[in-house]
């Protein structure tokens, strides 16, 4: 495929709240653009990832090349389908940068949502042309007029802008692919300039190495040419272009405006960022302005379930990276659980997403700990200190000031529930910012709240109260200082560093009953009796005893008994490996999440 | 895990040339299934029992020559469910084969609801001299439970018949049945002490896969007892019958003096043994072997001159010797550091000498120096003890790899 005139080319992504439908209008304008035939047509197509199809939502932005004939002239269009969770929004924000438009779609019956509000301020900031789409009208409980004022109320939409499609019938699809052709501005760039390519993403294939996706600014790329990562400084051939239609297909050349991937004989995982520029090895051109990196969130320790796994957990994560350039890992240690790395993420799906990545794809068995917080501290000595694990909390005494991070959080939910979401918000220590009524039944409450309530339960807690219809979105902005203290778990005497977590001392006793409580129901009995505390310093707060184990016989052992059991107890012997021990207790795997157990059935 | 066929060593400890002296054959026929039962069985099935007959026969057969043993044990199933004639066939054939020694002891399993005076008096023809009568219960409620289908007056009346014949007579009680309590148990054990038999053996009802109870407790229509409240009958059990006079010998087994079960005792004791019939194990020459457990496999199998066998595995000398070490210490007797040296060659301390020092440091076994024992709070929970005993111990803890492993290599 020769590359195409710009004024030719379309680029555009569709954004919205999770679930409102993105991955579905994204298969009905494949199916009319004749990019996949109906016979190959699934449902939510472009979620090809295990995990996306088993939770049914998009994790990873996905962009696909489609041609259309329209008014006798055939467009290109390049469309990203992106998730809808707020963890994801990085991934949002790097497609916004690959797109001139941007579908903003709201579901009908839904309406507007905190993520619609965030990703649409996100298009807004990128100067993004944005077609607002209301989805799902087939549905009976559509309210299609309230939505339009939704949609009015909190973005500002002119009612006359917006399309009504269903994705589900295909209803409407042909008249939004038309606002595309006509609303969405062709990219600008100059095809004769130096080339400069935008890294948007990229994966590490077994095979072929590093398989880099780029969006085209200026100029052109071809096969044969040497190209340059300028951030990374190195130079390589390119061996294969290609677009993804939607299963990558090669192609001639990428000129300015397209968007499609290039593979080069990349081996070594860290030659490629996210965010890089490529432009040609001669004549470098200038670097494009780039991403910036999201703050991670959450902090939590990864270890090899098998001690011996450490080196092969290393070059996975690192895989993963490439793939997800907004996750962080260092190594560290600790007593209990051995050699691991302590993770940063963007919040905690984003961090249950990595781990069961790592155990479907790679095949890992993991030891995760709780999720914390990044905290300040400034030390007696005026020392400030970043703790990123609860372990690095000095003694009380040596701490002047101890800081945690604060979100804005903008809850959208129901009128009726203003008043118990309100309630929460005070509970968890929030201060309120505002409310606004999007509608007669809806409003958006704003609170500013320690991140650390926000990772622990909020949003459990508002969906309960709201009955599901509640939806929030945060954002950080700064540290503040609060009377915090570090909590440490004790088994049989010993403290357990990956125990250990920072709360707030107003809820200490209740969050140390309730650990304790936890893990005296994960430990199994041992021969002897094991006691599991929670201290702060040497005070102990909190106490629970795992009896000793009263009755563990086999009874009947006869002719082929003998064998039987003496496999069976031979491989217990294996599973105990499996365990974290700490003096002599075992500990299992899933006890090191017990500090998330909110004492609560979910 | 099976072994490949492997040279046998010379070290090793195994009865090796020594003929086995025991003889096992499974009867897999019972009238209808109890609820706990995951045994191999075929309930409700009679028509299968002369081809089953037939097999054991050919099984037997192909054993070769006629060789003595000092026990017999029918086993099942339910043996004593078998027709007259069949028993009798049954019995010839394991005769000819396993001719009973001089003052050889041989036990049939038997259902209080099949013992007759016809019964004993066919079984003593034959030579049998010892009954495992499944009682289980005395209570009406717990044998309901159960799903047995007897009632205590025949239990009462066939031991009343089985003492008349001059039978050795042991029998088998549950404990731990759903909604059992202590004084439950206690009137358990109180008409057993009365009924005098002479040997009894007692187990926890367990829940096993392949049972009606399995599925009925994952469908929470039926509620195991606590491990505690188990622990309690268990030692209860022990209390009582040992100062009635029975000698607790092993895990589960209790005995007047002398009338211990002697071919139980082959299997505690790492002795060789023969089985016969489905899912029946043997211990020839250093091999574990099993026979397909189901009865149909079994029987198609000997049809077509297949071997029965499925399942063998050959123990190298030292696993031989951990496996004689833990299931001697259920004896409760223990286990003598030179008797073990000479017939396994291995001693226990190079064996498992720091895990017996922790057990002993833990109270749960007691070590005079030349015998290893179990303490009363050891057998209560020996299973746990176990895995540490069947597995060389690791020296120390493992160094996990470092990061920098890569660099540090040549
Ligand atoms: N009735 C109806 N259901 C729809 C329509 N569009 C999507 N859905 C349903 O809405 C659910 C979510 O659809 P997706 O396409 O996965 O939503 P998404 O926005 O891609 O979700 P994320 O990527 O996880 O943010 C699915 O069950 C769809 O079948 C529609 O027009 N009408
Ligand atoms: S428990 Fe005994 S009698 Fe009952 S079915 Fe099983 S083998 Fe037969
Ligand atoms: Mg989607």
């Amino acid at each position: 495929m020769p590359d195409f005139d710009c004024s030719r080319i379309r680029n555009f992504c569709i954004i919205a709240h999770i679930d409102h439908g993105k991955s579905t209008l994204a298969d009905r304008l494949l199916e009319l653009t004749g990019t996949v035939t109906r016979r190959e047509m699934r449902d939510q197509l472009l979620d090809d990832m295990e995990l996306e199809r088993e939770r049914g939502i998009t994790i990873k932005a996905r962009a696909v090349a489609m041609y259309y004939e329209h008014e006798g002239t055939r467009y290109e269009l390049n469309l990203i389908d992106t998730p809808g969770h707020v963890d994801f929004q990085y991934e949002v924000s790097r497609s916004l940068l690959c797109c001139e438009g941007a579908l903003l779609l709201v579901d009908a019956f839904q309406g507007v949502e905190a993520q619609t509000v965030a990703n649409a301020y996100l298009a807004m900031e990128h100067e993004l042309h944005i077609i607002p789409v209301i989805n799902k009208i087939d549905l009976k409980h559509a309210r299609i007029e309230e939505v339009l004022e939704e949609m009015h109320q909190s973005l500002g939409i002119d009612p006359d802008d917006v399309v009504k499609v269903s994705a589900k019938t295909g209803l409407g699809v042909p008249d939004l692919l038309r606002a595309v052709i006509d609303r969405v501005p062709s990219p600008k760039g100059d095809p004769t300039g130096p080339l400069q390519a935008m890294v948007f993403d990229s994966h590490y294939d077994d095979y072929r190495g590093a398989i880099t996706y780029v969006r085209v600014m200026n100029g052109r790329i071809e096969p044969g040419q040497k190209i340059r990562f300028l951030k990374g400084g190195t130079n390589h051939e390119v061996l294969e272009l290609g677009q993804f239609r939607p299963r990558p297909v090669r192609c001639d050349s990428l000129g300015t405006g397209e968007v499609g991937y290039l593979v080069c004989n990349i081996k070594s995982l860290d030659l490629v960022h996210i965010g890089d520029t490529v432009s040609t090895a001669h004549h470098p051109a200038q670097p494009l302005p780039g991403y910036r990196v999201p703050k991670r969130m959450v902090y939590c320790g990864l270890y090899p379930a098998d001690g011996q796994d450490f080196d092969e957990l290393r070059e996975e994560l690192t895989k993963l990276s490439i793939n997800d350039p907004s996750f962080e890992f260092v190594p560290e240690t600790s007593e209990a659980l051995g050699f691991g790395f302590r993770c940063g993420f963007l919040g905690l799906l984003h961090m249950e997403i990595i781990q069961q990545r790592l155990e479907q794809e790679a095949d890992l068995d993991l030891v995760q700990t709780a999720p914390n917080v990044t905290y300040e501290i400034t030390t007696k000595n005026g020392e400030v200190l970043e703790i990123h694990r609860p372990q690095e909390v000095p003694d009380t005494g040596s701490i002047d000031e101890f800081r945690q991070p604060i979100v804005r959080v903008n809850i959208i939910v129901p009128t009726e529930s203003i008043g118990p979401v309100m309630t929460l918000c005070q509970d968890r220590r929030g201060e309120p910012k505002g409310n606004e009524y999007l509608s007669p039944s809806r409003a958006m409450v704003t609170y500013e709240l320690p991140l650390a309530e926000v990772i622990y339960d909020l949003h459990d807690k508002l969906k309960s109260i709201t009955r599901g219809y509640g939806t929030m979105d945060y954002e950080l902005i700064g540290y503040a200082p609060a009377d915090l203290v570090r909590l440490d778990i004790l088994v049989n005497g010993k403290r357990v560093d990956a125990l250990s977590f920072i709360c707030h001392r107003g809820d200490s006793d209740r969050r140390g009953r309730q650990v304790v409580k936890k893990l005296k129901s994960e430990i199994d009995r041992h021969m002897f009796e094991v006691a599991v505390q929670a201290a702060i310093g040497s005070r102990v707060i909190a106490r629970e005893t795992v009896p000793a184990m009263r009755k563990n016989v086999t009874a009947k052992c006869y002719g082929g008994d003998i064998t039987r059991k003496r496999k069976l107890w031979a491989k217990q012997r294996e599973g105990k490996k499996r365990m974290k021990s700490v003096g002599n207790v075992d500990i299992p795997q899933k006890a090191f999440l017990a500090v998330l157990d909110t004492g609560e059935k979910k | 895990m099976r072994s490949k066929a492997v040279p046998f060593d010379a070290t090793s400890s195994a009865p090796r040339g020594a003929m086995p002296r025991a003889a096992y054959v499974h009867v897999p026929f019972c009238r209808r299934r109890c609820g706990y039962c995951a045994f191999t069985v075929l309930a409700a099935h009679d028509a299968w029992i002369p081809r089953y007959l037939a097999a054991v026969e050919r099984e037997l057969a192909d054993l070769g020559a006629p060789r003595e043993v000092d026990t017999l044990y029918f086993g099942g199933g339910t043996p004593s469910h078998l027709p007259r004639d069949a028993m009798r066939r049954l019995a010839e054939a394991t005769t000819d084969r396993f001719p009973l020694a001089e003052n050889g002891e041989w036990t049939v399993e038997a259902n209080p609801a099949d013992v007759t005076r016809d019964w004993c008096r066919t079984v003593r023809e034959r030579g049998v001299t010892r009954i495992s009568l499944g009682v289980q219960s005395f209570s009406p409620r717990k044998l309901r439970v159960l799903e047995r289908d007897h009632d205590a007056r025949r239990i009462d009346e066939s031991l009343r018949l089985l003492f008349d014949a001059g039978l050795d007579v042991a029998i088998d009680l549950i404990f731990g049945v759903p909604g059992e309590s202590v004084e439950e148990w206690d009137g358990d054990l109180r008409r057993a002490v009365a009924a005098s038999p002479h040997h009894l053996s007692t187990y926890g009802l367990t829940f096993e896969r392949g049972a009606r109870f399995w599925g009925r407790r994952a469908r929470g229509d039926i509620t195991p007892e606590s491990e505690d409240s188990e622990a309690e009958l268990f030692e209860r059990a022990i209390d009582v019958l040992t100062s009635a006079g029975f000698e607790h010998y092993e895990v589960s087994n209790f005995a007047r003096p002398g009338h211990r079960c002697i071919h139980n005792e082959t299997y505690w004791l790492g002795r060789s043994y023969h089985g016969v019939g489905p899912g029946a194990a043997a211990y020839v020459d250093g091999r574990r072997m099993m026979n397909h457990q189901g009865v149909l496999a079994y029987i198609r199998r000997v049809e077509r001159g297949e071997s029965p066998v499925v399942d063998w595995e050959m123990l190298d000398a030292e696993s031989r010797a951990r496996e004689r070490l833990v299931f001697g210490l259920r004896r409760l007797e223990g286990v003598a550091r030179g008797a073990f040296q000479t017939r396994t060659g291995h001693s226990i301390d190079d064996l498992a000498g720091s895990a017996v020092e922790r057990f002993v440091s833990l109270g749960l076994l007691e070590d005079d120096g030349s015998i290893v024992r179990l303490t009363r709070r050891g057998l209560m929970v020996s299973d746990a003890m176990w895995p540490d005993l069947l597995r060389p111990e690791v020296a120390a803890p493992r160094e996990p790899a470092r990061s920098n492993r890569a660099e540090n290599a040549p």
